[in-house]
């Protein structure tokens, strides 16, 4: 390894190491409080170090990584997606049963995996970092390993997971036997000539299990068991950094062999998109309980994410990561909220947590508000800028038919958004009793943290350039 | 050699098949090593001699005996010597040696071919495996260290007593689950579960 490579690996030591130093730290002193604070320094040192080697990229690691400005994008929203939820677990699972320490080890190894994701070329790498993030949320989804809902969603996962894994090697292991490598760019290289039918077999068996990962429509069977069973940081978690992880390598292999160019791979994923966005957004209509309504509603955005995959240019992966940083402030807020109000007992689930919130807790009604519009895609909200850019780079495309789904079921949309902000406006019920405050620290940092997603969510539906030219400057 | 690889194909399916469909774990297990060691056969037999044994080594060798070990922690008590007989009829161990003798005769025939004329490829040496672990794919070793610290510390939380439990030793006998003959099977997690459930003493 040259000093270079190492340089832009760097990053990706730093994020490994951060799970061993918790690990150490278990071992000498078992205090939550110092675990939580050295995990947000190690993974603040990620983000510096991306920083600090930004110039020198892009540097490919043969054979199985390459580190460019795509991967520092999506590397650096992972990073900051996880700095949330570590800060939103810590008032989680001080309040929990379990004792919270080997949390955060899987915490950052689960990062590890969809961080290494988004720099693989090569399908071993692929692989094994698609397995470290699923292996590791087996436990986080069961991690309170007494609750009902938490066992049945992990094992749920671990079944499904192990399953779409299985369709992933076997996909691999034709495109193997028709091109005789696993590297992206050779592998573009060997179909430009030949395009058989065991290569589009062996495509269509990794759709499945990226399908799987992205909960997209025919396979979004665990998500919305997982996203209520799961506590709530994990919840966000699986929402966010995973399918970033998932959808980053989705991008890069399909960049690498210009999936798009192939009518029948265009086909399956508008199909796909469609029925993603309809059946989620038909699903969520009717769902009462928020963590189950959120899965569904996430399953309808990776419907419209797909949308700006479709065209496979580069207007189409900025606006996919538009939409992925608005989407993930905003899932973030909405688990935080979430996350702040549970009980002892049971997560915020149910509508009765939520009925004229706005009365009692100002500010977290006031940033669920935000959110919701957000996930509407009202104007003048991040959602919405996302929303605009994904039918912008459609339409350049003419897909009119994948375009007319998304407006039409961004409407269908708006009623259960709606609905649950008109329940946080809602008449008063006789006051509940507010829970006393143990941790005033992580309790004020965590709802400035709140506040300030709300705000950033604001300022890129307002000022979207600002965000636009810092992805470009690295694309 | 494409007969002998589609014999032990059609072995490795049928022992996959008894093993998700036997009701004891024991049984499901005996049928799991078939089916570990009919696939090293297709692997030996497609010119992979050292992969093959890899697949025996860990997975026949030591996955199996830690889960057969496993078992045998849960089938703790006297009922189970009582078990264990009625667990050696015939019909338990005479589909698996059957279809083992028929990779042993497999083997048989490979090891007298002697040449590998009959193999589409030369056989991959051991010392070309190592070093290209360790060369280029040294970050996938590393990456797969940190792939089995996930299993492990996963492992770890989930089947972790809760700390009240004295040792089993010093507890007073109260009925366990390995002596309910109907629950031989239950996993960890859910033992530990009813043991929640119950009044603590």
């Amino acid at each position: 390894m040259t000093s270079l490579q190492f340089y832009g690996l760097l990053p990706f030591i730093v994020l490994a190491i951060a799970s061993v130093v918790v690990i150490l730290l278990i071992a000498f002193k078992q205090s939550h409080t110092l675990i939580q604070v050295t995990g947000f320094g190690m993974m603040c040192l990620v983000i510096f170090s991306m920083w600090y080697v930004r110039d020198r990229l892009p540097v490919d690691v043969p054979p199985l990584f390459v580190v460019d400005g795509f991967a520092a994008v999506f590397t650096g929203l992972i990073v900051f997606c996880v700095l949330v939820v570590g800060l939103l677990s810590f008032i989680y699972f001080e309040e929990r049963e379990e004792n919270p320490k080997e949390y955060y080890i899987l915490l950052f190894l689960s990062t590890l995996g969809a961080a290494t994701l988004t720099i693989s070329r090569h399908f071993i790498s692929f692989f094994l970092g698609l397995e470290i993030l699923s292996v590791s949320l087996y436990a986080l989804i069961a991690y309170l390993r007494t609750r009902n809902n938490a066992v049945e969603a992990g094992m749920k996962y671990l079944v499904l997971a192990a399953l779409s894994s299985a369709f992933l090697l076997f996909g691999m292991a034709l495109i193997y036997m028709e091109t005789g490598t696993m590297d992206f760019a050779t592998i573009a290289r060997t179909i430009s000539t030949s395009y058989s039918p065991l290569f589009i077999t062996g495509m269509g068996m990794m759709v499945v299990a990226i399908g799987f990962k992205l909960a997209l429509v025919p396979f979004h069977l665990w998500a919305a068991d997982v996203y209520q069973g799961a506590p709530s940081p994990v919840t966000s978690f699986i929402a966010t950094v995973s399918k970033i992880g998932v959808f980053a390598v989705l991008l890069r292999f399909a960049q690498a062999v210009q999936l798009q160019k192939y009518p029948s791979a265009l086909y399956i994923f508008a199909g796909l998109a469609i029925v993603s966005m309809i059946i989620g957004n038909v699903l969520a209509l009717q769902q009462q309980n928020i963590k189950r309504l959120l899965a569904y509603s996430s399953i309808a955005h990776f419907g419209y994410l797909l949308v700006a995959f479709l065209p496979g240019n580069a207007a189409g992966v900025q606006a996919a990561i538009f939409y992925l940083s608005a989407y993930s402030i905003t899932l973030l807020a909405a688990f935080g909220c979430i996350t702040m109000l549970s009980t002892k007992e049971k997560d915020a689930e149910s509508p009765d947590f939520y009925r004229g919130l706005f009365w009692q807790n100002p500010i977290l009604a006031a940033v669920l508000t935000v959110v919701m519009l957000s996930l509407a895609g009202i104007p003048l909200t991040g959602g919405f800028m996302g929303k605009f850019m994904v039918l912008t780079s459609g339409v350049q495309q003419q897909l009119w038919f994948p375009v007319i789904v998304l407006v039409v079921t961004s409407v269908l949309g708006l009623y259960y958004y709606l609905r649950i902000i008109s329940l946080l406006f809602a008449e008063a019920p006789a006051a509940g009793l507010r829970e006393k405050n143990l941790h005033p620290f992580f309790n004020f940092v965590t709802y400035t943290a709140l506040v300030v997603l709300a705000l950033l969510l604001l300022g890129i539906g307002i000022l979207p350039g600002l965000l636009i030219d810092g992805i470009r400057q690295f694309l | 050699m494409p007969v002998l690889f589609y014999i032990s194909s059609a072995i490795a399916i049928i022992a996959t098949i008894m093993v998700i469909t036997r009701y004891e774990p024991i049984h499901a297990l005996l049928y799991l090593v078939v089916s570990f060691m009919a696939v090293s056969m297709i692997f030996l037999s497609v010119g992979a001699p050292f992969v093959a044994v890899l697949e025996v080594i860990l997975y026949a060798g030591a996955i199996i005996v830690l889960f057969i070990f496993v078992v045998m922690m849960l089938n703790l008590g006297s009922v189970t010597a009582v078990q264990e007989k009625q667990w050696l009829k015939p019909k338990v161990w005479v589909g698996p040696s059957v279809l083992t003798l028929l990779l042993l005769v497999e083997l048989i025939i490979l090891l007298f071919r002697g040449s590998n004329t009959d193999m589409s490829m030369p056989p991959v040496e051991v010392k070309r495996v190592s070093l290209t672990l360790y060369r280029e794919y040294i970050i996938a070793v590393e990456l797969a260290g940190f792939l089995l610290m996930a299993g492990v510390v996963g492992a770890a939380h989930i089947g972790k007593h809760t700390k009240k439990h004295l040792h089993r030793f010093l507890q007073e006998e109260k009925p366990t689950i390995a002596d309910l003959p109907d629950n031989r099977s239950e996993i960890p997690i859910e033992k530990d579960k009813k043991e929640l459930a119950e009044p603590v003493v």
